[in-house]
């Protein structure tokens, strides 16, 4: 009895879902179907962001630790990072993948629409940002990367090497692809025009057959760009570079000058930089430097005195050092509270690559023969160059003295190379740092009392977060590269400096 | 001037208080007749005696002598005397005046009607699963802002814990430990009267340094309105509210005027709150680095005068320029002008030089400083309610003011609740019942949160130099500069707290509206029909103002957000209900369910503003940027229901429920579960009265539970972004969708015994249960490398286990005297059992990131929910495998150093913990004498961790006690009692780099050097990890009820007071801080991570009710 009821409920429960319900989940798919945001989009719609971003994250860790390893800025509060004592530094990795979805995405709507041009661009960006995460870490994710969607969510570390033939290969395909006559939109380094982009990817191509010329002979793929202009079209002026300007307003603006007061002051010019542009009399000082905060107080200029501190004290002495603060100069207005202003918007830039890095690294090859050209005329033209950035012109006095003069043994050139290199890398602090890496120049002296056996660090630890979210991958990265600390090198790494 | 404001709004209260006293008329003038219930096994007068006019709904209890008044409209009807563990009597009036009654114990019986799934009124021992209640009146007395809060240490199964946020924050409550891996998706449904209400937090993500707790919708209940709160904690006993109930239901019944003759009640509530505790600091030592200080302008420029750490010179009154000492020009060292240049051009030497030199003062250490900055929160509560009832209606109106003023100042909630709840019988079948209630909620500022200069406690826990008087602080403008520059101690980092609260305001405003309408019909005797349609409205809005100067806002900012929700749910229920014959009974129902869910979010905001002062978007001098997203959901559901009786001992009761949700894919989007259980009562199946044992039930239950998602989880799409240099741009959402997704399971399987002795003396109620969760919806965390951050899969397998223990005891039970004991005690275990293989591919899952604030939260395989991990010290280890194997054995666990004397840390994460206690327990205590009662609660707490970061960054600053470890005397390396050697060993490595033996560790490192190596400058979270173990008084109440013959001839009736008291101390190991704490992030609540929260509080207070 009680089991028949059970059944007649259960029966007309069933009929009742039918009758009732049947109609009721007819509008569910219109219910559920997001209208705040699109499904598809363009490729200009795309890129902007991505390129805002990168560069606000390529700024911020710029700041916060490229120009302090490679002794531009050193720290005279919160002193850790300054003494090696680094932990995971994680923006340069989010960022680049995080963007390289977006970057993926324009190649994908570029293949399928036939957008030769966008394809490009988009493989400029991809290599250059891929160069980024594997010159600060290493292996990294690369062949197997950003196919989340495909069902790879544990994409496998590649080697650098193999990162490399990737990134020179696609710097190839973009040459031959991009195109002057039809300009893109959306694009906030170049306003769209493709020659300027171009020129890029060859310009790129330079700078990373560089950077791996220490393991392989580049000499080939060097001369084929240099001898073939009209084929490869480089750099040939300031007016080339590839530059993000920011804008004088929020929320484009600068990414420092949002930043507390103390957490700009924190950074102090370094004494290797201000010692180095003080004995040469290098004008740049006074771009990158103000004068100590005890000197610019006062209505005269005649008496301002340009003191970096030593990088890597321990908080007490830095906090302390030449009589305190007040007696130590803070990076330049330009990159601060001047950075809206018309010269700032000049200085205070996000930066892929200029014409003298360029114009450096051509000397180098000259002067190593891996080209044919006269390694003194691209060294010269880089210094003018790095000077007419800041709107300065060198004194024929600069050139000539004995730090400067393009004179010396095969060594020495390369050391005059590698040093004017680094400070026409100020606030370019991670590609400093790498090419420091390479090449072993300028001679710095390890942080005061640094926290890492006296080293200076040679790459990024991985993201802590990767040992939970891919955590074999990794292991097989650590086991090929050598323990994931600060002092295992890369594979292009190969100078003991 | 502020005691002024004070004393004026209590003068407005009051007036307030008194004209409701004269709202209340004599609404009735009728027979009255009056009499004493006793016991009538030993004459002892029982209070709380439900009388009832026989057909109609008024009536009354007996007061605390068991004393009646009741009115009637005529003399020849009857009145009905009921009680619990008593033989129902009904005594005809016969025209007296006086009744005297003695009810004869009814041992056997125990008759105890509980609510249950949809509302239902059930008796307590024919239920299959264990439920528990709490009456009205005990949340009203000592009250919590947020009503779920008063569940703490009261309910077996229930882990509450409330966000320390200032004011009427969140609570985040968990039954039955946490089945979902989503963090947020672990909280219970709340259900009133019938109908669903949020519980959800929303919005404030985004936007960085900006979280705010704005409380969750559970807290908009007032205790003043609740009948009762009943806990169905398992699935058997939620099964019925299908996907939502899956974590447990919260029911609250609220008032109405059934049974009432026309009455007007008052409750008045005032409670003090003030910080349970704050950290221990040292007074030796105040602001400055390596003993030196001397203040310029706050920015550097004087002696160590940029550093806000308490690392300078002793506070022995030596006279020091100080920020707040005068200066010759009549100004405060402070007043340096404008130093931050993003304001706009300064001519510092101008500036200083129009200040004058400071004049030092002496450098004296304020020990209580901090605590002096917190004034004493004020709660006040004025309720009256009106009620009345005859035959065919009832109506009850309430009206509660909640005024509360916090302990950090110029921080205020301002609750307004109106409820009304009416019932109408408009012939002998139909009837229908109304309740609504209306909240507004306003709020000019609450408290910001979480790490960062938002929050005071940033400041107060971290950095505050013990040398700073607090009252300098008051006036925080600089002269001359009011609305441009805030006065302050340090302008390179921080904010002046008072500035902080008083200009940077994170206002609210809710205007919400829940209730229902209802109408049933009675066919017959056996068959019902009820149908009901119910809404929760509420639309919010929020305000945050930065004023300039702000040292992350030195232009300002103005944001606004708006969020407007609403859920209808519409149902019915046809009930049939019949005693077949003198051995079976059976009822059996079916109901079906319409849900609709709107959510629509807008937030904008101006990043700089023109003018300062001026919060509006006009005053915006940037593009404003904004987002704003709306969704819709919708659930429609049937289900059926029946139980079966036989002979009044056995119970079985059957429910199925099917779901369709818009939220899954259409092969998907129904979706099935049922549940059964069985009751059997043994004292009646054995007839064992005649033992000690009273009675005796064993009960059991299965049910399975099915679960949607939130809506738009199926397809992928791009995000709007802020615009780039003014180019519109888009960005593919990182979190891969899923179209194939399938709805959760979960289900749980409870067994439960019921046993009382010495007629009901002692109870004894235990419950074992297991609920197993898989093929959860979750957002997987990826790694980034895949482009794509999360991804929404089915996957885990969780399981619960668990035992509740609830012990009533009357120890002494005189005929003037009672004590009684409630226990609860509570073990839960969640344990992550499988997590995610792809079964293309064999990709595993083996951990996943439910959260992740100064540490991580992680479920792994064949480990614990809330495990937290992070790095921690290297230590020499027992294997051989190990790189640091110490084959002596000798210094095996020691903390490796390096040559420097800094501590190594782990290359990987490691577990540090768990935020979820080993088991729980609450001790309620009751004595009475006469009309007095005294009630505590003590909440224990075994087992778990928190992570401190008061302790990790409180020791860079130097305030807390600890760090005047290493500096005896000074600073001075030389001199003893200075500088610390970190205790464990270094390596001893031979020439080719590999580890020989290990060394205690000699390298004396300076206090500062030590207090901030000891976290690696906080990268090692081990050390700051506790146990977070405590023992709580949670509550104390004692109440007085006057007498009848007392209030006899007055216009007052059941006048009682209280002297009520919330967690008034506590007892744990963990220094600093109060571990039962959580951190708050973009609307997640994380246990188990203190991130500088604001002190929880300790209110104390009276209460006092009355009737007219």
């Amino acid at each position: 009895m009680i089991s028949m009821k059970l059944n007649i409920s259960k029966k007309y429960f069933w009929s009742l879902c039918t009758i009732l319900f049947a109609a009721c989940t007819g509008d569910f798919e219109e219910i559920n179907t997001n209208r705040n945001s699109p499904t598809s989009t363009q490729p200009n719609l795309i890129l902007p962001g991505v390129q805002r971003d990168m560069m606000n994250a390529l700024v911020d860790e710029t700041w916060s630790i490229g120009n302090t390893v490679i002794q531009h800025t050193a720290k005279n509060q919160f002193v850790n990072e300054d003494r090696y004592l680094w932990g995971e530094r994680n923006t340069i990795w989010n960022a680049v993948y995080d963007n390289m979805r977006d970057v993926n995405n324009i190649l994908l709507q570029a293949e399928e629409d036939n957008l030769p041009n966008y394809k490009g661009v988009a493989l400029i960006l991809k290599s250059w940002m891929f160069s980024l995460v594997t010159d600060a870490y290493g292996d990294v994710p690369y062949s197997e990367a950003l196919n989340g969607k495909e069902g790879v969510f544990f994409p496998k570390y590649d080697t650098q090497e193999s990162i490399y033939d990737g990134i020179l290969s696609d710097l190839e395909e973009a040459n031959g692809l991009l195109n002057g006559a039809f300009n893109i939109s959306g694009d906030l380094i170049y306003q769209g025009e493709v020659e300027n982009w171009r020129k890029l990817a060859n310009s790129l191509r330079i700078r990373y057959l560089m950077r791996i010329s220490d393991r392989r002979d580049v000499s080939a793929a060097l001369s084929t760009i240099v001898n073939n202009p009209d084929q490869y079209p480089i750099f040939t002026s300031n007016d080339d570079h590839a530059v993000y300007t920011f804008l004088a307003e929020s929320p484009d603006q600068f990414p420092l000058f949002t930043y507390r007061i103390g957490s700009f002051n924190e950074f102090r010019a370094s004494k290797t930089l201000t010692d180095r542009l003080k004995t040469t009399n290098d004008p740049r000082l006074f771009i990158f430097v103000r004068p100590t905060p005890a000197t610019e107080a006062t209505p005269s200029t005649t008496d301002d005195k340009y003191e970096g501190i030593p990088n890597g004290m321990a908080d007490v002495e830095a906090l302390t050092y030449n009589g305190g603060p007040e007696f130590q100069s803070r990076v330049g207005p330009l990159y601060f509270e001047q950075a809206n202003t018309p010269l700032g918007l000049q200085v205070a830039k996000g930066v892929i690559m200029t014409y003298a890095e360029l114009q450096f690294l051509l000397a180098e090859a000259a002067q190593k023969s891996l080209i044919s050209g006269d390694a003194e005329t691209y060294y010269l033209n880089a210094i003018n160059a790095s000077f007419d950035f800041y709107g300065l012109v060198p004194e024929a006095s600069y050139l000539t003295q004995a730090e400067v003069a393009y004179t010396g043994s095969q060594d020495e050139l390369l050391e005059k190379i590698g040093t004017q290199k680094w400070i026409s890398l100020f606030f370019q602090g991670m590609e400093a740092w790498f090419e420091w890496r390479r090449t072993g120049y300028p001679v710095l002296t390890p942080a005061v009392d640094n926290q890492n056996n006296d080293m200076i660090p040679a790459r990024f630890i991985y993201p802590i977060i990767e040992q939970s979210l891919n955590a074999d991958n990794r292991a097989a990265a650590v086991a090929r590269q050598g323990e994931d600390d600060l002092n295992s090198r890369v594979w292009w790494d190969v100078n003991p400096n | 001037m502020k005691r002024t404001c004070l004393g004026a709004s209590l003068a407005k209260r009051i007036v307030a208080f008194g004209a409701m006293l004269f709202l209340s008329l004599n609404l009735y003038a009728q027979i009255s007749v009056s009499g004493k219930v006793t016991s009538g096994s030993d004459g002892t007068p029982l209070p709380g005696v439900n009388i009832l006019v026989k057909g109609t709904t008024s009536g009354t209890i007996t007061d605390a002598e068991g004393n009646y008044t009741v009115d009637v409209p005529t003399g020849d009807g009857v009145l009905i005397f009921s009680f619990v563990g008593y033989v129902t009597q009904e005594v005809p009036i016969a025209g007296k005046t006086t009744l005297d009654v003695a009810l004869p114990a009814d041992a056997t019986e125990l008759s105890e009607v509980v609510v249950t799934a949809l509302g239902i009124e059930r008796e307590k021992r024919d239920l299959g699963y264990a439920v528990q209640e709490i009456n009205g009146d005990d949340i009203t007395q000592a009250r919590e802002t947020n009503i779920g809060n008063a569940l703490a240490g009261k309910v077996a199964g229930v882990t509450v814990v409330g966000n320390p946020s200032g004011i009427g924050g969140s609570s985040r409550i968990t039954i039955r430990g946490e089945r979902s891996l989503n963090i947020n998706k672990n909280q219970p449904l709340f259900i009133v009267d019938g109908v669903p209400i949020t519980n959800e937090t929303f919005g404030s993500s985004g936007r960085s340094n900006q979280d705010v707790d704005y409380g969750n919708g559970a807290g908009f209940v007032n205790p003043d309105d609740v009948e009762s709160m009943t806990v169905l904690k398992g699935a058997s006993a939620t099964a019925l509210y299908g996907s939502r109930g899956q974590n447990g239901v919260i029911i609250i019944k609220t008032k109405s005027g059934k049974g009432s003759q026309g009455n007007v009640s008052f409750n008045t509530s005032v409670t003090f709150e003030d910080p349970l505790r704050l950290p221990d600091y040292q007074n030796v030592y105040g602001q400055g680095l390596n003993g030196e200080f001397e203040f310029l302008d706050g920015n550097g420029g004087g002696v160590r005068d940029g550093v806000d750490e308490s690392w300078g010179p002793k506070m022995d009154g030596q006279l020091i320029k100080q920020f707040d000492s005068p200066t010759t020009n009549g100004y405060r060292g402070g007043d340096v002008g404008n130093l931050n240049t993003i304001i706009g051009p300064v001519d510092y030497a101008a500036q200083l030089a129009q200040r004058g030199e400071i004049i030092a003062t002496p450098f004296l250490a304020y020990p209580d400083n901090i605590r002096d900055f917190f004034e004493t929160g004020m709660t006040f509560s004025q309720n009256v309610a009106v009620t009345g009832g005859n035959e065919s209606g009832d109506v009850r109106a309430s009206y509660t003011l909640l005024d509360q003023t916090g302990m950090v100042p110029n921080t205020d909630l301002k609750r307004h609740n109106f409820a009304l709840s009416a019932g109408y019988k408009l012939t002998p079948k139909l009837s229908f019942r109304a309740t609504a209630n209306y909240v507004k909620n306003l709020s000019k500022n609450r408290p910001s949160l979480s790490y960062g200069t938002e929050n005071i406690m940033y400041l107060f826990n971290c950095w505050f130099p013990r040398s700073l008087n607090i009252n300098s602080f008051r006036n925080y403008w600089q002269a001359g500069r009011e609305d441009l520059n805030q006065f302050n101690f340090n302008y390179n980092y921080h904010d002046n707290p008072y500035f902080n609260v008083y200009e940077n305001t994170n206002g609210q405003e809710i205007d919400r509206l829940f209730g229902n309408m209802s109408a049933t019909y009675q066919f017959n005797d056996f068959l019902m029909l009820m149908a009901r349609v119910g809404t929760d409205y509420s639309d919010e809005f929020r305000d945050r103002r930065r004023a300039y100067s702000t040292q992350r806002y030195p232009l300002g900012s103005y944001r606004e957000e708006q969020i407007f929700l609403q859920e209808t749910n519409a149902d019915f229920l046809l009930s049939f209900n019949k005693d077949l014959n003198s051995d079976f009974s059976i009822s059996a129902s079916v109901g079906g369910n319409a849900m609709r869910r709107r959510y629509n979010l807008s937030d904008i905001s101006a990043p700089q503003l023109t003018v300062p002062g001026i919060y509006s978007f006009n005053n915006s001098r940037v593009a404003l940027q904004y987002f704003s997203f709306n969704s819709e959901k919708r659930i429609n559901s049937l289900y059926a229901f029946t139980q079966f009786g036989f002979k009044n001992y056995l119970f079985l009761e059957l429910t199925a429920r099917n779901d369709w949700s818009s939220t899954l894919p259409g092969n998907n989007w129904s979706y099935f579960y049922p549940s059964a259980s069985v009751s059997l009562v043994l004292s009646d199946l054995f007839d064992i009265e005649s033992t000690p044992m009273s009675f005796a039930k064993v009960r059991a239950g299965f049910a399975a539970v099915g679960n949607d998602t939130d809506p738009y989880q199926l397809l992928s799409t791009y995000t709007a972004q802020n615009p780039a240099q003014g180019l519109p741009s888009y960005s593919e959402s990182s979190v891969i969708q899923n179209a194939n997704l399938k709805p959760e399971q979960s289900r749980s399987l409870e067994v439960g015994l019921d046993v009382r002795f010495l007629e009901n003396r002692i109870g004894l109620d235990l419950t074992y249960y297991r609920t197993r969760s898989e093929n959860q919806i979750l957002n997987v965390p990826l790694t980034i490398t895949s482009g794509y951050s999360a991804r929404v899969i089915n996957a885990g397998l969780i399981e619960n286990k668990g035992i509740e223990v609830m012990l009533n005891l009357i120890p002494v039970q005189t005929q003037a005297f009672e004590w009684s004991m409630n226990i609860n005690f509570s073990r839960n275990r969640s344990t992550v059992l499988e997590l995610y293989k792809d079964a293309e591919s064999g990709q595993e899952i083996r951990n996943y990131v439910m959260a992740s604030r100064e540490l991580t939260v992680e479920a792994r395989v064949g480990e614990r929910m809330g495990d937290m991990y992070g790095i921690g010290y290297q230590r020499v280890s027992s294997d051989p495998n190990s790189q640091y194997y110490d084959p002596s054995g000798q210094y095996v666990g020691e903390i490796i150093y390096n040559a420097q004397g800094k501590p190594l840390p782990t290359a990987t994460t490691v577990k540090l913990g768990n935020y979820n206690p080993d088991w729980l327990a609450g001790i309620y205590n009751t004595f009475t004498f006469k009309g007095l009662s005294l009630g505590f609660l003590f909440d224990v707490r075994q087992g778990g961790e928190v992570y401190s970061q008061t302790q990790t960054v409180g020791r860079e600053g130097g305030i807390i006690a600890e760090t005047l470890e290493g500096r005896a005397n000074g600073y001075d390396l030389s001199l003893p009692g200075n500088g610390v050697i970190g205790p464990g060993v270094v390596a001893i490595t031979d020439g080719g780099g590999n580890i020989t033996g290990f060394t205690p560790n000699t390298t004396k490192l300076s206090a500062r050097e030590w207090h901030s190596s000891i976290t690696l400058g906080r990268r090692l979270k081990e050390p700051m990890v506790y146990d977070a173990s405590f023992v709580k008084l949670r509550e104390v109440k004692f109440g007085y009820t006057l007498p009848g013959s007392v209030t006899r001839g007055l216009p007052f009736r059941n006048i009682s007071i209280a002297l009520v008291g919330r967690n008034l101390m506590l007892w744990a190991d963990v220094p600093h801080i109060d571990p039962e704490t959580a951190s708050s992030a973009g609307g997640t609540i994380i246990p188990g991570v203190e991130s500088v929260a604001i002190p929880s509080a300790r209110s104390y207070g009276f209460n006092v009710s009355f009737n007219l």
